[in-house]
């Protein structure tokens, strides 16, 4: 039976991060989700694989944090997950990440789709589809807002800067998924309590041979902070508000 | 030979990146898809133009043979400009290498002969800078350098492409709403906006300003009351007008990574503690209702 595979990462949600004013970061208060877009490309390879009339193998690759995004990911429709613990995950650059994705897809039998989101709300690099497709020398398509399947035969949408690409690969294949791929249905309460059933096979880096030694070298993170006036118009009549900040807009310049 | 390795589907920001290699001191070599793409970069002021000759029209099917192409021309750094094709072809490229790789980088330098780049996080509420070595592979967003000129030579490379993804066609795309990355003023609305038809409270504000009208992801990806053109964020529009008016906008971190190069941020909400008021120029507290319509009219006078 063919298996698509759908790659997803769980990430801090950014909304919780806290910036300190020596712009140092405050990550304490954060909460873990599975990134936006990995949840469209969810629903995506749920869809290609009622297509191809197969299975959903979701892939993921985290700290053992990441361990409760086990049962929220199969209550999205997959049938099984594979769940790369790994303490050095946290530190693992573009390069380790993909070598530990491809390797883990090459222990699964008769893989015909591979499906990413475009990006990672934490990061969002855009390298994992693509160099998954240069480590298994898969073909890759990126980009994809639309995707069909007839046979064996993949047909996707690019959506690119200049136009819109149709392109048409034969199975197996990488594909990374824009969001608008696909709407991200929150799963239903019998959803969730039957993924507490399913299996999940839980390897380290090491059970997979992957050297995780990150090829870049992080020497410095801070918070962003934009440097804007905040000026706040927050008392007296709405009437008052309004002229004052028109007064303000005047000062500047721009109306 | 060594130096840096340039690719961009866009001429600008192929004559961009040859000043960023100039400004390094390095030499720079730009690679094209075909001839006609080729003469096109002939005054980027680069020291030699390749032009690829093969058997796809993708460029992102050449990676494996680009791949090797760089090994064995000695290459220091694979530079790609930050497009849908660029980011593809460079991720690839860095996949087949197995090497480093920083994407859509804020900047890069090199700082003591290493590869410095900066780039965001989390939606650009963190910064982080790595230092990147052996070959390796960044792709650079359109304007972060002036482009370099002069006139270069052109020379066929002949790759092997991998066929196994082909075109079977391309259409123009059908943009609904405006380019709102080069709007000069921008009014965006929110989530805090009732209903569709409440839109034109936001379109009275934008035909006395003169502005375009924005929103965020939700108005259009899941009410679809814009199209999707119209949102302002990291997936959507970013925008840099001289002037943005949000109204009923929290200002998620998404959100405001499409507006940070804007020259002057307002935001009208009811919501005294949203996050769309850190990151304003100026703002008012209050109901959009009341507020927009008394701005509208102030505006007019």
């Amino acid at each position: 039976m063919p298996l698509v595979v759908v790659c997803y990462k769980w990430v801090l949600d950014e909304a919780d991060i806290r910036i300190n004013a020596d712009l140092s970061i405050d990550l304490s208060k954060a909460k873990g989700k599975i990134s936006d877009y990995d949840k469209n490309a969810i629903e995506a390879a749920v869809q290609a694989a009622a297509a191809l009339n197969g299975k959903v193998a979701g892939l993921t690759f985290g700290t053992a944090d990441a361990k409760p995004s086990l049962k929220d990911a199969l209550s999205r429709g997959m049938d099984e997950a594979w769940y790369i613990n790994e303490p050095q995950a946290s530190q693992a650059d573009g390069a380790g990440t993909a070598r530990v994705l491809a390797a883990a897809i090459k222990k699964m039998a008769d893989v015909s789709l591979i499906i990413c989101a475009e990006g990672a709300s934490d990061t969002y690099a855009r390298q994992t589809g693509p160099r998954i497709g240069a480590l298994l020398d898969l073909p890759v398509v990126t980009s994809v807002g639309k995707l069909e399947i007839s046979g064996n035969t993949l047909i996707a949408t690019r959506v690119l800067d200049d136009c819109l690409q149709k392109v048409k690969v034969e199975l197996p294949a990488v594909v990374a998924v824009l969001p608008e791929i696909t709407s991200a249905p929150i799963p239903g309460l019998k959803a969730v309590l039957a993924a507490g059933k399913k299996p999940v096979t839980e390897l380290k880096a090491q059970d997979l041979g992957v050297d995780l030694t990150p090829k870049s070298r992080v020497t410095e993170i801070k918070g962003y902070m934009m440097d804007r006036k905040n000026i706040i118009f927050n008392e007296g009549e709405t009437a008052e508000r309004v002229n004052n900040l028109v007064a303000a807009l005047r000062k500047e310049g721009v109306v | 030979m060594a130096g840096i390795y340039i690719f961009s589907d866009r001429a600008d920001i192929a004559a961009e990146i040859v000043g960023f290699a100039r400004a390094a001191g390095k030499e720079a070599f730009v690679m094209a898809l075909g001839e006609e793409a080729a003469q096109a970069l002939t005054n980027a002021g680069a020291d030699k133009i390749y032009a690829i000759d093969g058997d796809s029209e993708l460029i992102e099917s050449y990676a494996k043979d680009i791949a090797e192409f760089l090994i064995k021309a000695g290459a220091e750094l694979f530079a790609v400009g930050a497009t849908p094709r660029g980011r593809d072809l460079a991720a690839r490229v860095a996949g087949y290498l197995d090497c480093a790789m920083a994407s859509d980088v804020v900047s890069v330098e090199y700082h003591d002969n290493q590869l410095t780049c900066v780039r965001m996080l989390y939606g650009g509420a963190v910064q982080e800078k790595q230092v990147l070595s052996g070959l390796s592979v960044v792709t650079i967003p359109a304007g972060k350098f002036e482009p370099a000129q002069g006139e270069s030579t052109i020379e066929a490379l002949k790759l092997k492409a991998d066929t196994r993804v082909s075109i079977v066609e391309t259409a123009p795309i059908v943009k609904e709403g405006v380019d709102l990355s080069k709007a000069e003023k921008v009014v965006c609305v929110g989530m805090a906006l009732d209903k569709e038809e409440d839109l034109q409270i936001a379109r009275d504000l934008a035909a006395v300003l003169g502005a375009e009208l924005g929103c965020t992801r939700s108005i259009a990806e899941e009410r679809h009351w814009l199209p999707v053109e119209s949102y302002i964020g990291i997936s959507g529009a970013v925008i840099k007008p001289r002037l943005y008016i949000s109204m009923g906008v929290s200002g998620q971190i998404q959100h405001v990574y499409g507006i940070r190069d804007a020259n002057l941020i307002v935001a009208i909400d009811i919501n005294e503690k949203a996050p769309i008021f850190k990151a304003a120029d100026y703002g008012i507290v209050g109901d959009l209702y009341e507020v927009v319509p008394l701005l509208t009219e102030a505006l007019k006078k």
